[in-house]
């Protein structure tokens, strides 16, 4: 190659608006303020969740002789169920459902939705047929598609996973497409592929990094929907298949025993609390971040 | 806007085309036959296949389902196969509870929204903006069928006010007192996350307004804050407001799946718990159509109004430089 001919890596990285680096800034938004606080919540929860085995007094699934429907006291800190099973131990080994879900079936359905919106909207025909496919799926409200779904597979912990990635899919398959179509449009990537950049050159150095903060933003949010996704569908007993537990499910024992153990939910109810208000928190201390 | 209207109108019909499909063929693959369901388990093989013949389960997929959309086009619903009497009957008595519910849940929120908001910008204190802020933050954050089963702690078990759900007996309506004892946690339950989104949504498109030129204008000619948040900066923020309300409608609707269940409301969302434990197709397929509908209905109506409201969105389209 000759000397003349500007290759797209030597371009003066200061004239690109995609090298400024946010990356202190995002630091701030979850050391201060609320997103500290989100920060807090969330981690308190995954450490509950990932110390089950240590915290639990008891097994999840262990019936305890003679403690029926007990209040809360020294020796079981939540109480106990009707069939006599300690629900502190029960919380904890429930939250991991709960991680999994949002750990686990959030970013899947984020990475492969990702990878549609960015392979399929780079040519027309694609594209088009693929963003008719997600108005169809989001033209189900998401407890609607859960029903739907679940009356398909059955309840279940897999359910809850598919039900999320689904609905997870399409938004950021959207979310993709359209900053990749804003950041195409902009005058730094004409320049660049004037001078001969390719299709991969332009995505790894100026869609990606364009990309990244709605997708991060997007991620806390669509993570505390999750939560909601599967306390509403073992709420709706849709979720797991007893005797497992998760934090839906353990709210649904909660208000089958409500006359007789009334603080039962409490603890359940605090954590999705804690989880939900958590990862919103965070959403929106980075959402924050971006706009300053 | 009619131009507006036709140009959204087919891609509407054909998502919901599609949606239609998808849920006919999804409830055809659920497992369980409702045959057996209806004859029991010692029927003999005549038996099993004159229902068979009599529900049209024998004839292939394509055709149920075209036979379906044309029966759901004409409201021709048929009989539910377990949960007793005509489609139409069950969805009419349950769509009208679930309509009181939501449109009372719609107006609690527009009102929370309407004085949360304009409150919070006329008196423009840094500490009342940060409560209204957090307030806002935990509305949006807890759960329906948490804050539902806290309302139910705590205004039927520990402190017995309130009747903790259930059915209202017939004609409720005419009754004040009944209506506000049955309806009032439910509607408040639904109507908590609605107004959240909503408060956020105007307190942000005042003050926008706000930082406008005519404010400053009509400040100088020494028109008081209030008045002016009142009467022109709220007129010009409620076009949007609409769009945020139709969206808010649209999830309200799919929240009511949640709220029924908890209050043991008997609207449409109840009614599609049982379907689905009874294996009832016709019911469960109607409800998830009806559903979605509502949900895709409500998006093009607001996009229309908004469109109606606000030029610059019915021209989008239509600019040489647009794409």
């Amino acid at each position: 190659m000759s000397a003349e001919i500007i290759i797209p890596g030597e371009l003066d990285d200061s004239l690109d608006p995609t090298q400024h680096d946010v990356r202190p800034q995002r630091r701030r938004a979850l050391t201060q303020g609320r997103g500290l606080v989100g920060l807090v919540l969330v981690g308190i929860v995954v450490v509950l969740g990932f110390a089950a085995p240590l915290l639990a007094p008891y097994s999840p699934n262990e019936q305890i002789p003679g403690a029926n429907l007990l209040g809360p006291s020294s020796t079981h800190w939540l109480g106990t169920d009707e069939v006599n099973r300690d629900v502190f131990s029960r919380m904890v080994h429930g939250i991991r459902v709960d991680l999994l879900v949002v750990f686990l079936a959030v970013p899947l359905g984020a990475i492969l939705g990702s990878l549609v919106g960015l392979v399929t909207s780079w040519w027309r025909i694609t594209d088009v047929l693929t963003q008719r496919v997600f108005d169809v799926i989001l033209a189900f409200p998401s407890l609607i598609l859960a029903i739907a779904l679940s009356a398909f597979l059955g309840p279940g912990l897999w359910t809850v996973v598919i039900v999320i990635v689904a609905a997870e899919l399409p938004v950021f398959g959207r979310l993709v497409r359209t900053s990749l179509r804003t950041v195409r449009e902009m005058p730094f990537v004409e320049a660049a592929e004037v001078v001969g950049a390719g299709p991969l050159w332009v995505l790894r150095r100026h869609v990606l990094p364009n990309s990244l903060e709605p997708l991060t933003i997007q991620l806390a949010v669509s993570m505390s929907v999750a939560v909601f996704i599967e306390g509403a569908m073992s709420f709706l007993g849709l979720g797991v298949r007893p005797p497992a537990a998760s934090l839906g499910s353990l709210i649904r024992d909660g208000v089958r025993t409500m006359y007789d153990a009334p603080y039962f939910a409490v603890g359940p109810l605090l954590v999705v609390v804690a989880l939900v208000l958590g990862l919103l928190l965070i959403s929106q201390a980075l959402a924050e971040s971006r706009r300053a | 806007m009619a131009r507006y209207l036709l140009k959204r109108l087919p891609s509407t019909l054909v998502v919901l085309l599609a949606a239609s499909f998808l849920i006919f063929v999804m409830i055809r693959l659920v497992p369980g036959d409702p045959v057996t369901a209806l004859a029991g388990p010692d029927a003999t093989e005549e038996a099993r296949a004159a229902i068979r013949a009599d529900l049209g389960l024998d004839r292939p997929v394509l055709t149920q389902y075209v036979v379906w959309l044309g029966q759901v086009l004409t409201l021709d619903l048929g009989r539910s196969y377990r949960l007793g009497g005509q489609v139409s009957d069950l969805l009419a008595t349950g769509a009208a509870n679930t309509l009181v519910l939501t449109i009372t849940a719609l107006l609690l929120a527009t009102a929370i929204a309407l004085v949360a908001s304009t409150v919070g910008v006329i008196a423009d204190k840094k500490w009342l903006n940060a409560i209204l802020s957090a307030i806002n933050t935990v509305a949006v954050a807890v759960p329906t069928f948490v804050t539902g089963l806290v309302m139910v702690l705590l205004f039927a078990v520990l402190l017995p006010i309130l009747p903790a759900g259930g059915t209202p007996p017939a004609g409720y309506l005419a009754r004040i007192d009944i209506t506000v004892q049955y309806l009032l946690l439910p509607a408040v339950c639904l109507a908590l996350p609605a107004s959240a989104a909503l408060t956020r949504f105007l307190t942000e498109s005042l003050r926008t307004q706000l930082r406008q030129p005519y404010v400053m204008t009509a400040r100088a000619l020494g028109i008081p804050r209030r008045r002016i948040v009142l009467t022109q900066a709220l007129r010009n923020a409620l076009p949007s407001a609409l769009t945020v309300l139709g969206i808010q409608f649209g999830t309200l609707l799919g929240g009511a799946v949640l709220v029924e269940a908890i209050f043991s409301w008997p609207g449409l969302g109840r009614l599609i718990e049982q379907g689905i434990s009874a294996r009832d197709y016709p019911v469960v397929q109607v409800l998830l159509l009806l559903s979605v509908a509502v949900f895709v209905l409500t998006q093009l109506v607001t996009d229309v109004l908004h469109a109606a409201l606000d030029p610059r969105v019915r021209l989008a389209g239509s600019t040489p430089g647009g794409k």
